[in-house]
Order: C-alpha cells, then sequence, then structure tokens
C-alpha cells in the first residue's frame, strides 16, 4: 500500500508545475522546459491545437448564420462577455460563457474570461510597448501604492528576449517615455495617421503619434520560421486563431516549443483548487487539482510553482489555499492579497472627419490598428488636478460612401459605389487607474461552483481621479484634433465599467515590505519562496502600457531566477 | 401545415446550408425553421417579394436569387427583441393582399417616407431593407463578384492613390 502512494507521488511529481497557459503561463512553461525542466502545465479549460482547433479561422463573413451578430438569446444568456468587442460569432467559442462560470459583482464589473489552452493570448489585441522608469517610478515620485521593486534596466534584457522570440513589429521612436526595443519593421501609419503626427510635434512638441507596436510578424526571422510561424498575412481575424501563427499566442508559439522539449506534460481540464502549503516543511509542496469533467481530486507535487491563472483567477487561487501557517490565503502575511486590484480606464472615445489628404486612402489592412500616443500628462511633472495620466489609440480611415436611400437598380448599384467618404478619425484613452485598498477581490462565504471552490466577489470601481482624467483626455483630444483640422467632432463617453479593458491587475503586488506587498523583486511570495507569481495579479501599479509584453518578461526573468536558485539548492 | 413539412425538409440539410452559394438555395422553394416568429407561406413569399423591390434582378442576381429575405427572417428570428419581432409581423401585415403592382407602388411609397403609414409599417421596413441591404452585402455573390471581400489581403498601404 505505502509503495503504491510512493509511486502515486512519484508520478505526480514533477520539477515545475505552471498553473495556466495563457500568454503568462506558455512563457514559464518554454522557459522551464528549454532549461530542461519536467514541467506541467495546468489548465482549467480545453486543449487548443494550433491551427487544428481553429474551427472558423478561414471562413468568409456569410458562412456565419448572423453574418457575425451573436443571436439575442446568447447575449441575453451572457450579458457581460457580450460587451466585449470581440465577442462575435466567428470567436464566441473562446470566450466563458457567463452563466457557465459565475461571480458575484458588488459594484459592476465585465470580467472577460478565456478558459482554453492558449486563455485570451488567442483573443488579445496584440498591443505591446514596453515600460520605462517614468511608469516603475511612478508610485514613489507620485505617493501611491507601494515602489515597485524594480525598474527599467532590470526588465531591459529580458524585454529584449521575448520580443525576439515572439516577434514585435515597430519603430525605434527614440522616446524615453516608451523605450524602443526589439523590432521588426512597423506597419506603417496612414496619410491621415502621418498627417496628424506631424500636426501635433509642430503644435506641442512633445505629444507624439507613432506607430502602433503589435505581436506581428511584419517579417519572420529564422526563430520564428523555427516556431512553424509565418508572416503575418493581414487578414485581421486573429480572434479566430491565425493559421499563419501571424501574431503571437502561446498556441503559435510557446506551448508548441515546449511541447517539442519533451518535458512538458499539458493537462487541461485541470482547475486548480488550491496550492498545498507543508507547515512543517516550510513551503509549497504541490497543487489540489480537479479534474473539470470527472471531478476527481489529484494532487502533484513540485518544487517551484509558477502560478499565472490570470490576474483575478491568481488571487482565487491563493485566496483559497489556506493553512494553518497562513490561515488568510497563502503567503498572505500583511493581509494585502486581493486587494489593490487596479484596471486600465478606457471609458472614453472620440471621433471626427478630416477633408484632407483626398488623395490618398488606404489598401489591405493593417494588423496592428493605426497609431499610438504615448503617455504625454504628468509625465515629466505634475501638470494636472489629477495623478498620472493616459495612452491613446489613433487611427484614420475611409470607407465607401453609400447612399442606401433609393430602392431597385438605383439602390443596387450605388451598393457597389467605389466612391469614399471623407478620412475618419478616432481615438480611444487607456487611462492609468490607481490600486486602491477599497477595489479588492474576495472569496464569497457560502457561494460555491460546481467545483466545489468558493465564488469571487468583485469590488472595483472608478474613482475622482478617474473622472478627472477622462474630463482631461476628451478636452486635450479636441483641442488636439481641432488643432490638426479635424471637423465633426464627436465624444463618446462610454463609461463602460471596469473589466471590459481587460487589463486587471493586481492584488498580489511586488513591493520590498512584505508588510505591505506579497511579492519580492523576483515574483516570489516574500513568504513562500517557491511560489512565484508573474501575471497581472503580480503589477503594483498599472501605468499605461497594454500589459501583456510586461508579463512575457516578468516571466522569463522570473524562470530564469528560480531555476538558478534551484540549481543552487535555494529553492 | 404545409409549413411543417417544408420546415423538416430543411432540417435535413440546414446543418449545411451556412456552406452552400446562396443562389442555389432557391427562392420560396424552402423557408427556415423559425423559433419566435409565426410565419406563414403567403407571408414568407410576400417578404421575398418585397425583397426583390428592394434588390431586383438585373444582369445581376436579385434577392430571390439570394435568399435574401430567409436571411432577414432569420434575423428578426434570432437578433431582436420580442417587442420589434410584433412590430416587423404587424407591419408587415400592410402590405398583404395587394397585387403585384399595389404592393411595388407601396413599397415605393413607404420608401421614399411620403407616405402616411402607420409606425408598424414604417419600422417594419426600415428592418426590412436595413437586413436586405445586410444580406446582400454579405451574400457570397456579392463577396466574391462584385464588392470582394479578401480572406488574405497579405498587405497593407496606408498611402494608396485614389484615382481621380
Amino acid at each position: 500500500m505505502s509503495n503504491l502512494n510512493i509511486e502515486g507521488v512519484k508520478k505526480n511529481t514533477f520539477d515545475a508545475i505552471v498553473i495556466g497557459s495563457g500568454i503568462s503561463g506558455g512563457w514559464a512553461a518554454k522557459e522551464f522546459t528549454e532549461k530542461g525542466l519536467k514541467t506541467l502545465v495546468l489548465e482549467r479549460g480545453r486543449d487548443v491545437k494550433h491551427i487544428i482547433d481553429y474551427p472558423t479561422t478561414n471562413k468568409f463573413p456569410y458562412e456565419f448564420e448572423h453574418r457575425g451578430e451573436p443571436a439575442l438569446a446568447i447575449k441575453k444568456e451572457n450579458p457581460m462577455v457580450s460587451k466585449c468587442y470581440a465577442f462575435k460569432e466567428d470567436s464566441m467559442h473562446f470566450f466563458v460563457k457567463d452563466k457557465e462560470h459565475p461571480y458575484i459583482e458588488e459594484k459592476p464589473f465585465d470580467w472577460i474570461r478565456g478558459y482554453q489552452v492558449g486563455g485570451k493570448s488567442l483573443l488579445w489585441a496584440r498591443q505591446t510597448q514596453r515600460w520605462s522608469d517614468f511608469d516603475f517610478e511612478g508610485p514613489a515620485r507620485d505617493d501611491f501604492a507601494v515602489d515597485w521593486p524594480i525598474r527599467y534596466k532590470d526588465i531591459a534584457p529580458w524585454y529584449s528576449y521575448v520580443e525576439k522570440f515572439a516577434g514585435i513589429s515597430g519603430n525605434k521612436d527614440g522616446l524615453t517615455e516608451l523605450p524602443d526595443g526589439e523590432f521588426l519593421p512597423a506597419y506603417p501609419l496612414n496619410a491621415v495617421e502621418d498627417y496628424f503626427k506631424k500636426s501635433l510635434l509642430g503644435r506641442y512638441g512633445n505629444r507624439h503619434v507613432i506607430s502602433a507596436r503589435g505581436a506581428h510578424i511584419s517579417q519572420a526571422k529564422q526563430i520564428h520560421l523555427a516556431q512553424g510561424r509565418a508572416q503575418c498575412q493581414n487578414r485581421r481575424l486573429c480572434q479566430r486563431g491565425c493559421p499563419f501563427g501571424g501574431y503571437f499566442s502561446s498556441n503559435a508559439s510557446t506551448l508548441p516549443w515546449a511541447e517539442r522539449t519533451g518535458n512538458m506534460t499539458l493537462r487541461p481540464f485541470s482547475v486548480v483548487e488550491s496550492v498545498i502549503y507543508d507547515d512543517k516543511l516550510g513551503r509549497a509542496t504541490g497543487v489540489r487539482v480537479i479534474d473539470t469533467n470527472t471531478k476527481e481530486v489529484t494532487e502533484y507535487y513540485a518544487k517551484v510553482i509558477f502560478v499565472n491563472a490570470a490576474a483575478i483567477n491568481t488571487n482565487l487561487i491563493l485566496l483559497n489555499s489556506t493553512s494553518t501557517r497562513f490561515p488568510n490565503g497563502l503567503g498572505n502575511d500583511s493581509g494585502v492579497l486581493g486587494k489593490y486590484i487596479a484596471f486600465h480606464n478606457y471609458s472614453a472615445r472620440i471621433s471626427a472627419e478630416y477633408e484632407g489628404l483626398k488623395q490618398f486612402t488606404t489598401d489591405g489592412r493593417n494588423p496592428v490598428g493605426g497609431g499610438y500616443i504615448p503617455r504625454f500628462r504628468n509625465l515629466h511633472k505634475q501638470e494636472t488636478d489629477f495623478k498620472r495620466g493616459y495612452a491613446a489609440g489613433f487611427s484614420a480611415y475611409r470607407s465607401t460612401a453609400m447612399n442606401t436611400s433609393g430602392i431597385g437598380a438605383g439602390l443596387k448599384s450605388e451598393l457597389q459605389s467605389k466612391r469614399l467618404t471623407p478620412w475618419r478619425v478616432g481615438s480611444h484613452m487607456m487611462g492609468e487607474t490607481i490600486p486602491k485598498e477599497s477595489n479588492f477581490v474576495k472569496l464569497d462565504s457560502d457561494r460555491k461552483d460546481e467545483w466545489g471552490i468558493p465564488l469571487l466577489k468583485i469590488s472595483v470601481d472608478y474613482d475622482d481621479n478617474d473622472v478627472k482624467m477622462k474630463k482631461d483626455y476628451i478636452e486635450q483630444l479636441s483641442e488636439m484634433f481641432t488643432s490638426a483640422g479635424f471637423t465633426n467632432i464627436k465624444v463618446n463617453d462610454a463609461s463602460q465599467a471596469p473589466g471590459l479593458d481587460i487589463h486587471e491587475m493586481g492584488g498580489v503586488r511586488m513591493g520590498n515590505d512584505p508588510k505591505t506587498s506579497m511579492l519580492n523583486k523576483w515574483h516570489q511570495l516574500h513568504a513562500c519562496k517557491n511560489v512565484f507569481v508573474t501575471d497581472g495579479a503580480s503589477m503594483t501599479s498599472t501605468s499605461t502600457q497594454n500589459p501583456s509584453l510586461t508579463y512575457m518578461a516578468f516571466t522569463a526573468r522570473a524562470v530564469d531566477y528560480a531555476v538558478k536558485a534551484m540549481k543552487k539548492g535555494e529553492l | 401545415m404545409e409549413r411543417r413539412i417544408a420546415i423538416k425538409q430543411v432540417l435535413i440539410f440546414a446543418g449545411g446550408m451556412a456552406l452552400l452559394p446562396s443562389f442555389l438555395r432557391g427562392a420560396g422553394k424552402v423557408s427556415i425553421q423559425t423559433k419566435n416568429l409565426d410565419v406563414s407561406a403567403e407571408q414568407e413569399k410576400l417578404l421575398a417579394e418585397i425583397a426583390e423591390i428592394i434588390i431586383p434582378k438585373t444582369t445581376t442576381p436579385g434577392a430571390k436569387d439570394l435568399g435574401l429575405h430567409l436571411f432577414v427572417l432569420k434575423m428578426i428570428d434570432d437578433c431582436y427583441e420580442k417587442t420589434v419581432q410584433q412590430k416587423f409581423m404587424n407591419g408587415l401585415k400592410s402590405f398583404e393582399g395587394l397585387d403585384a403592382a399595389a404592393l411595388k407602388q407601396l413599397v415605393i411609397a413607404v420608401n421614399s417616407g411620403k407616405a402616411s403609414v402607420a409606425e408598424d409599417t414604417r419600422s417594419f421596413y426600415k428592418l426590412m431593407k436595413q437586413q436586405t441591404i445586410n444580406g446582400y452585402m454579405n451574400s457570397k455573390y456579392v463577396m466574391t463578384n462584385l464588392v470582394i471581400w479578401e480572406l488574405i489581403p497579405g498587405r497593407y498601404n496606408g498611402y494608396f492613390p485614389v484615382k481621380a
């Protein structure tokens, strides 16, 4: 009997366990397996194999029953996820349905999730910007949250490392607030995006429009071909999964790479109930997994555990990992676990028209969408009555002008019109929000999900700083548009709930002081050194950049540290 | 109960329907299964006639050839609130019982916005026209012959010259 148990334990023992297979989990899997560690990758959802499991990827619009529009019954059953711009007939199968995975909103929060191998890396908007010290030094300079335990120099080489592998398009723009990276050729700004860039520089000197930097292979290098990926074909159907591997996803890139080492065991349908902490050994020994189909509970063991379940679920797992030593959640001596949740304020957009440059239009599609305006507000010094600032998207396009008022043969020929509208321009804000103790997630004391895991309560809201910042975005962008000669300016004060930005962060924040933070500068739990968190949960502050690239770099850096520490016998 | 039979016939190959070239589906011969709308075969025929007035057959296929009225029905049935569906079915009644010439005259009058008609009639027509155009622009025929939609553009030019 005891022999059997020993055999069982041996069979379920790995060098490393990675919880989650999305952007950061995929990177942890690649790094560990490449370094020769036997690695178990746990994914709560089903498997999604690159290309094979992209059922809609080569469909034409007329092959969708409602030409893309989700049926009303589906929208009504899934009021939260239906608000997501990418939730359409071609990609619905990659989103969590609200009904299947309920949570409790103490305040409105649209929690958008992708439970499958690859997670939301299949669905992301692929915008990738580095942080700079303007971002890492933000909390210390502007007196909020806690100081980041790292600076740009710590992470810069790891940005380079992940950028080369993932494939990031961009220009070397020479901006200290948005450091240059290892870029493939940029997707160029179009005529009006370029015009706006020049207009802003002329008027302000320090406000920039750059080509959006994105995880698209604009020119395939050997390292991308070796992953089985090819040049992006400008389809802009990314949310379906890309048969060319033209954009970065775990499915196209890190996971197959990890698979090829022979060191990865990928286990789908495996929801982690908790991390097991051994009070006697004073360390985590493994994880308790529930098979989502059979509900069978299995324990897996490893020397090191990476929690990459996506920000909010990483909080849930740690909160649910209680022991004598940690009655309030793993590593939670400080009491900050689940608190200081923040996000990006996406609640305003602005559009207009431009009558000039009619000699040009666009041809083909720009996979990264157009331009990006890095943060200019409160950058070098405090200049407004709110803290921090916002980045903004900016893009311009022309459509076919169609007059549909007619009927019959006249209408028919009008529908084939090749006349173009004037240029239309649009921008959306991406504001930094300030992490606060009052924005938190916690476990519900009564209600449980289908697998017996407590439901999560989410209590996250905007504050006055967000309101002031939004007003400033609208004022500044209106002024910038007006000065460029754009007309018919329309403000859409979208007022969307937090969550829909899909940039939720924090709850397991990094910091120097174990009394006020969860993780040290290597992403280790201060109080349980063999557990690491490198996804959005680890964010001390949010700044304005799209966060995924930073999670990739954090993960590669933390695995490197973990493996070195293991070799030294420190873990 | 004839409609039930038609529904059964359609169900047999409904799974593959989305993949069929839409002009092969034929007009009025088959109907689709509706979950919420109660549409008679007569009404379905009428919808086909109205769609054909909006997008007639010329040197290229028209609404009937492309089965656009079935697409409209599908959309109204699956993608709209009950109140909208009721208005649609109510509004449709104003077009019933007319001969071809009278029907065409009424549709053209409503389209021009000049005819003084009931609110439901106007709502019906607005939606009917909108979804007929949607179905037309998103039909295989149009997307592969007239206004080409590319699955794999493989290029982007932000300074593409416009021919004067």
